[in-house]
């Protein structure tokens, strides 16, 4: 059966009801239903089945669709979000076309819902289906449109999942664009001093792969810019760039700092987290990709000794404007990374209040050789190395008043920090108050028992009772809090380490709304499926990777930025995409060419073309959404969306209120 | 929770204080294990507008101190905006009354003269003391701004504090020390000492006019801010005079005046050689486009020169 040729022939439905196990068995009266479907008009067929997604369940459709000569099927299980597609696929298996197929969700609108009412969500669940077989009666049978697909690639964020994204992509053989909003590409690892369990050097195992996507003939790399906008759907992404002005032309520039040792400001760099300076032209860190110097125009006093010695080379350019650049690509990976929560709003903590007071990060700044103190663990009070340093565990995070989620990563790195601190300095005595320990990955278990054998002393304390105070004179902090057993601890120490929670990237909302993404409730991009789709959304050819998923360390950070990598080219290895045919569609014969549905389309996916003499209406399949507005706002009818016309719509609307 | 992250804001707030005394206003930045300040000397500060012109990033501001009846006009009050300054130390390089400072970690320092980015004042003070005898120990006060210190030493060089107890004073030697950095270069001294002891250089060129026909009826605000007294005057009819030998164009008077009556035209700040694009800007708002591009075409820097008559948007002369 092809599309617009209209079933005439009687249809015959069959209803098949899932027991998902006891998720909707267990509230729902799955046999009563079964029964109530087989008295609905048209309907030859009805059955219920333990887990109808199952493969026997699948086979008893197909069965029962020969046996029964069924020309439309109802499931009546979970949300068609989660398997729509495979009935689809089931039926078009038994010779039927997948779009004679209607869903009801008896699960997350039914027996989860309503699970304390078991007989009233039996009698919804009756309801649903009844407006289901309503529906199905009137289906047509369509074919998939056929979309071109643009195959490079888009990833946003170049932190070290947005790195390996792109890599894969790159060695797969596909042109990729590799985004940062920052200067320089390498993220949160590139402030990293060592990273856990191993005591690698962080950014002599992240540098060679910067160095790599810098190299790499089939990406390009397109830092200090930021994403505008974001047209288009899977296949056929156009995405609108806005590079910041550097001031500095970056083909021009050698990276040789001669600026930068001419430059009379110097700026808190935000890269050693504000403890130490960069001067107004300089670059974030020596090992920054690509290498190429910026002007902070908010602090230059523009005495141009930065254009002296720079001399012949001519790479400052103070004229430089914001620059737009638009691409086109198939597919986009988001790997936005996070942010460290600064827990300067509580005052529990006294951070930004008692000098000696830091967070994790802040440390690692310490830590580093590079950094604002060349390695060397001092207090901002004397800058004498201490003798006594606490690291404290869920700041901000597991608190229902700020971010109630486990930020994952924090017990590892407190260790390690706490470990490099033991290992430099034997003499100074290190704590860690926690509330509960978690090393749940290969060989964390292993550095956590190190750490123990170092003389690191693990204090377990309750989350809610802890309280920081400084003593005036010395500037060391007193520690009050509680064990579990409720005993008081006091401790004083020269030095606290907050380990804060980690939060999404301040941005990521726009980005989210920019690409129709969800965004979870603790603010992090939604994933398809937590267990089945973890870098997969819900919007067709986006993907995301890393810590803007939700709270990880560096190796799963990897590994997603590598399978969004897959799942992208998954899409960019075809010529073709097929996307479903439920968009509007014009009836040109009863079109007057009037304008009102281009004016209600939101998509820019309906317009007027000049047929034959007269204007009528076209649509533009891949752009349409299927929304219906211009359905709604057609005088003659002529608009109508595919299976979700009046007809269908209407019998289901009365099916729900006529018993 | 939600709210916890709608509220919270990735920036770090810069650890940035303000303080302020009867005698100073002190700005401080504080990183890990590092200090910057910038400190305005109150009792030098004459509350001119030297600074807030040249700060090129605008966090200077100076307005007219609020007026009490019946009492004398205050000198303008200078603030810095904590959150603008960049502690460059270009208002420490220019202010002709020594009165701003920069310090990183305590030390004093003033980057863009480190770097060459901006030029020092030139300050040309000529002092023969051999010019003087012990009459002029009665001269410390002619100073309006009180950095000159006079004494007598006798010929082993030591201070002697009670000129009538020596037998012959006449032997005695005079010595005078300026304080250089807090010197304006009025020119008072010059013509209170005896001929040739004291010459000096004015740092700033320019005239000022004053529109009499604003003044309000006895207003002599002008006259009581003005640091360099004499400078400003009353004459006998009431109405303001200007002795311009000793006016050292400040602008503090501009501020203070309460009817916009005043104009100050610098046309030439004497600074030693530099090649800045800072200073160029800073040149151009003390004195004027056109008298800045004079001195760049002085210098022969057509390319700077160019750029700020680009900017004006006048016809760049080829060749």
């Amino acid at each position: 059966m092809s599309e617009g040729e209209r079933v005439e022939e009687e249809p015959r439905i069959g209803v098949f009801v899932c027991h998902c196990g006891l998720n909707i068995a267990g509230v729902v009266d799955v046999e009563a239903v079964t029964e109530y479907a087989k008295t609905l008009p048209n309907v030859v067929h009805a059955e219920h089945y333990v887990y109808m997604c199952s493969e026997p369940g699948q086979q008893l459709i197909k069965k029962a669709i020969k046996e029964h000569k069924l020309n439309r099927v109802v499931v009546a299980a979970c949300s068609p979000a989660m398997h729509e597609p495979t009935y689809q696929r089931v039926i078009e298996e038994a010779g039927l076309n997948r779009y004679l197929f209607e869903m009801a969700n008896i699960r997350e609108q039914v027996s989860w819902a309503h699970a304390s009412w078991p007989d009233r969500a039996t009698e919804k669940a009756k309801d649903l289906v009844r407006m289901a077989v309503a529906k199905a009666r009137l289906l047509q049978p369509l074919t998939p449109i056929k979309i071109p697909v643009t195959d490079k690639a888009l990833v946003i964020g170049g932190g070290i999942a947005g790195i390996n994204a792109a890599l894969n992509l790159a060695n797969m053989g596909y042109k990729v664009y590799l985004l940062e909003r920052g200067e320089s590409i390498g993220g949160h690892m590139a402030q990293l001093d060592k990273t856990f369990p191993t005591l690698d050097c962080s950014i002599c195992i992240e540098g060679p792969l910067m160095v790599d996507v810098y190299r790499h003939p089939n990406i390009e790399l397109i830092t200090y810019a930021e994403v505008k906008d974001v047209e288009g759907y899977i296949g056929n992404f156009r995405v609108k760039v806005e590079k910041k002005p550097r001031y500095v032309i970056e083909e021009r520039c050698t990276g040789c700092g001669e600026c930068r040792d001419v430059c009379p400001i110097e700026v808190p760099n935000e890269w050693d987290m504000y403890l130490g300076v960069r001067k107004a032209i300089d670059v974030p860190f020596d090992q920054a990709v690509p290498l190429v110097y910026r002007i902070d125009k908010d602090h230059c006093i523009e005495c141009y000794k930065c254009v002296d010695a720079c001399g012949p080379r001519e790479a400052i350019d103070f004229s430089q404007q914001p620059e737009e650049i638009d691409l086109e690509v198939g597919a986009i990976v988001i790997a936005t990374g996070y942010d460290i929560y600064l827990p300067y709003d509580d005052p529990r903590y006294g951070y930004g209040k008692y000098d000696n007071v830091i967070t994790a990060l802040e440390m690692e700044r310490l830590h580093i050789a590079a950094g604002p103190t060349r390695g060397v663990v001092k207090r901002a009070s004397d800058g004498k190395v201490p003798k006594s340093v606490a690291f404290i565990q869920c700041i901000g995070s597991r608190d229902v008043t700020r971010f109630p989620y486990c930020s994952g990563i924090c017990c590892m790195y407190s260790i390690k920090n706490a470990v490099l601190l033991k290992e430099k300095h034997p003499e100074t005595e290190v704590y860690i108050l926690y509330t509960d320990m978690r090393t749940n990955y290969k060989g964390y278990e292993e550095f956590y028992n190190r750490a123990k054998e170092l003389g690191i002393k693990f204090i377990r304390i309750d989350l809610e009772k802890r309280q920081i105070s400084e003593d005036p004179e010395t500037k060391n902090l007193i520690i009050q809090a509680e064990t579990e057993e409720g005993e008081t601890i006091k401790l004083e120490v020269e030095m606290v380490v907050l380990a804060s929670a980690i939060v999404p990237k301040a941005g990521a909302k726009d980005l989210a709304r920019a690409l129709g993404l969800s965004v979870g409730q603790d603010g992090f991009f939604m994933e398809a499926h937590p267990k089945l789709r973890p870098v997969e959304t819900l919007v067709d050819g986006v993907f995301i990777a890393g810590c803007c998923q939700g709270p990880k360390d560096i190796q799963f950070s990897v590994a997603q930025g590598a399978a969004a990598a897959v799942k992208a080219a998954e899409i960019l290895s075809k010529e073709t995409l097929e996307i479903d045919p439920l968009v509007a569609a014009v009836d040109e014969s009863r079109c007057r060419g009037c304008g009102r549905c281009e004016e209600v389309c939101e998509f820019g996916a309906i317009n007027l073309v000049e047929k034959e003499g007269r204007l009528v209406a076209r649509v533009n399949e891949a752009l349409c959404k299927g929304c219906g507005a211009c359905s709604v706002r057609c005088p003659t009818g002529a608009v109508k969306v595919r299976n979700f016309g009046p007809e269908q719509i209407r019998a289901q609307a009365i099916a729900a209120i006529k018993r | 929770m939600t709210n916890a992250l709608e509220e919270w804001d990735a920036e770090l707030p810069m650890k940035v204080l303000k303080f302020e005394t009867a005698d100073s206003l002190v700005i401080e930045r504080t990183l890990y294990l590092r200090k910057y300040s910038l400190i305005l000397d109150k009792n030098r500060c004459v509350g001119c507008e030297i600074c807030s012109l040249a700060c090129p990033k605008e966090a200077i501001s100076v307005k007219a101190a609020q007026k009490v009846e019946g009492q004398p006009a205050r000198k303008p009050v200078v603030d810095v905006d904590l959150e603008k300054c960049n502690f460059c130390g270009i208002c420490s390089a220019i202010c002709p009354f020594g009165a701003m400072q920069v310090r990183v970690d305590g030390e004093k320092v003033i980057p863009v003269i480190n770097t060459e980015s901006f030029p020092q004042l030139t300050r040309d003070i000529f002092v023969d003391a051999s010019k003087c005898d012990i009459k002029c120990l009665e001269l410390s006060d002619v100073c309006p701004l009180n950095i000159i210190t006079i004494k007598a030493l006798d010929k082993d060089g030591r201070e002697v504090k009670d000129v009538n107890a020596v037998e012959r004073p006449e032997e005695l030697q005079i010595s005078i020390e300026i304080e250089k950095e807090a010197c304006p270069c009025c020119r008072v001294c010059e013509f209170k000492f005896p001929q040739g002891a004291i010459r000096v250089n004015k740092i700033f060129h320019g005239s000022i006019r004053i529109n009499l026909d604003k003044c309000p009826e006895g207003c002599r605000d002008c006259v009581d801010v003005c640091p360099i007294d004499g400078t400003l005057y009353l004459g006998d009819d009431g109405k303001v005079r200007i002795n311009e030998a000793t006016c050292v164009y400040c602008g503090a008077c501009r501020i203070a005046c309460p009817e916009d009556a005043i104009e100050i035209q610098r046309t030439s700040i004497r600074h030693t050689p530099v090649r800045s694009g800072a200073w160029n800007k800073t040149l151009e708002r003390l004195t004027s486009p056109e008298y800045a591009a004079r001195e760049l075409l002085a210098k022969g820097f057509s390319r700077a020169r160019d750029s700020v008559w680009r900017r004006l948007g006048w016809e760049v002369p080829r060749g």
